[in-house]
C-alpha cells in the first residue's frame, strides 16, 4: 500500500526553460499539476524530498501548495530526464481521488532464485522492468513481487502467471513475458558474426536502381 | 570483424555536426548497466569490436552484453601525400555517430560489481570519457 506523504509546494509565477534552470540550481524540482478539468498549475518541490520518496517507490502524495486552499492527492505520471538520462528535471502530477480507479504502472520486484540459473551460460532476461495494473489510487502497491523460483532453462513466465494483490486487475497483454530464462549463446573472442559484416563493402541500393533504369 | 551496414541508400555521406547532446538512447533499456559516453564522438566499428571483445573476454560465458550503437556511417578518408581535389575520397571506415549522453553498451545477467569491473575493460578501449550507470529511475 502507499504511504501518503504530503509534498510542500510553491507556486511558479514565471514559467519557462531559463527559470526552471533557475529553480533547480536553488534545489527546487519543477513541477506540474493538472487532472480533474481544473486549470493546470506549475509549481516547484523541494529536490531533495521528493526525489527521495520517489526513489523509494512512492507514487501518491498529499500535496500543499504555498496559498492553495488545502491537500491535493496527486499521482506521479511521469519524469523528465536530462541528456545523461539519470537527473530528473520535471515532474508531471495527476490531481487524483484516493476511491478513483486509474491506471499506473508498478515496478515488478523478483523473489527467489531461479534452480535454472544455477547452470552455467545461463541468463534471466526480463524484458519489462514494470507491469500495467489498473486499480484504485488507495490500492496501488508500490511493487509487485514476483516469484521466479519455480523457472528453469527454457522457462518464462507470463503476465498471466503472476499472482496480483486483491483489487488489482491486468491491465496489459496476459501473453507478455515478464521474465525467461535462457542460456546464453556462445560466441567466439575474435569473431562472433557482426550481423552486419558478410562482404567488406555494404550493397548500395540507389546504385542498383540506376543500372535498372539504364536496361 | 568489425560491423558494417548490409545495405546503404548512398556509398558516401557528408559529415554533419556533430556537438549535439543524446536526445534518446540515453538510458539503460536492455540490461541491468550501461556505459554512458560522457562526450560526442565518431566511434568506429574497430573500437565498438575491442569493446565487445574485452567485454566477452572478461565475462566469460556468464551474463550477455548488449551493443547500443551501430556503425552505419561512412568516414572518407583521402590516401596519404594526394593533392585536393578530385572529389569525394574512398570510405576508409565505418563509424558510430555517439553524442554525450549515448549509452554505448549494456550487461544483464551478472552482479553489479562483475558488470562494474567489465565496464571499466571496454571503456579503456573507447577514445572518449565514459561512466558507468545503472538503469534509471521509472515511473
Amino acid at each position: 500500500m502507499q504511504t501518503s506523504h504530503t509534498l510542500k509546494a510553491r507556486k511558479r509565477e514565471r514559467i519557462g526553460s531559463r527559470y526552471a534552470a533557475r529553480e533547480r540550481a536553488a534545489g527546487r524540482l519543477p513541477a506540474v499539476i493538472y487532472g480533474h478539468g481544473v486549470d493546470p498549475l506549475h509549481i516547484s518541490l523541494d529536490a531533495k524530498e521528493a526525489l527521495r520518496y520517489f526513489h523509494d517507490g512512492e507514487r501518491v502524495f498529499a500535496l500543499a501548495v504555498d496559498g492553495g486552499k488545502g491537500d491535493e492527492t496527486v499521482l506521479l505520471k511521469e519524469l523528465q530526464f536530462d541528456y545523461l538520462g539519470t537527473n530528473v528535471v520535471h515532474a508531471d502530477l495527476m490531481r487524483v481521488d484516493l476511491n478513483e480507479e486509474i491506471e499506473a504502472s508498478v515496478h515488478i520486484n523478483f523473489v527467489g532464485e531461479a534452480p535454472g540459473l544455477k547452470s552455467a551460460g545461463a541468463i534471466m532476461t526480463h524484458p519489462y522492468t514494470a507491469l500495467t495494473i489498473k486499480c484504485t489510487v488507495a490500492a496501488l502497491p508500490d511493487h509487485i513481487d514476483v516469484d521466479v523460483s519455480k523457472l528453469n532453462v527454457g522457462d518464462s513466465l507470463h503476465a498471466r502467471d503472476i499472482t496480483l494483490p486483491a483489487g488489482i486487475v491486468l491491465a496489459m497483454d496476459e501473453d507478455t513475458v515478464i521474465a525467461a530464462i535462457s542460456m546464453v549463446k556462445e560466441a567466439s573472442e575474435t569473431g562472433e558474426a557482426a550481423e552486419g559484416a558478410v562482404s567488406s563493402e555494404p550493397e548500395v541500393i540507389t546504385e542498383k536502381k540506376q543500372e535498372d533504369k539504364g536496361q | 570483424m568489425p560491423r558494417m551496414p548490409k545495405r546503404v541508400k548512398y556509398r558516401k555521406e557528408m559529415r554533419r555536426v556533430r556537438d549535439r547532446k543524446a536526445t534518446k538512447a540515453n538510458y539503460v533499456a536492455f540490461g541491468e548497466f550501461g556505459l554512458q559516453a560522457l562526450s560526442g564522438c565518431w566511434l568506429t566499428a574497430r573500437q565498438i569490436e575491442a569493446g565487445r571483445i574485452a567485454a566477452q573476454h572478461y565475462l566469460k560465458r556468464q551474463g550477455r552484453v548488449y551493443i547500443r550503437v551501430f556503425p552505419d556511417k561512412p568516414i572518407s578518408k583521402k590516401p596519404l601525400e594526394t593533392r585536393m581535389g578530385t572529389g569525394k575520397a574512398e570510405v576508409d571506415y565505418w563509424a558510430a555517430r555517439v553524442r554525450p549522453g549515448t549509452m554505448l553498451f549494456e550487461i544483464a545477467g551478472v552482479p553489479e560489481d562483475v558488470a562494474r569491473q567489465t565496464m571499466v575493460r571496454v571503456a579503456m578501449k573507447m577514445p572518449i570519457r565514459c561512466r558507468f550507470v545503472g538503469r534509471r529511475l521509472e515511473v
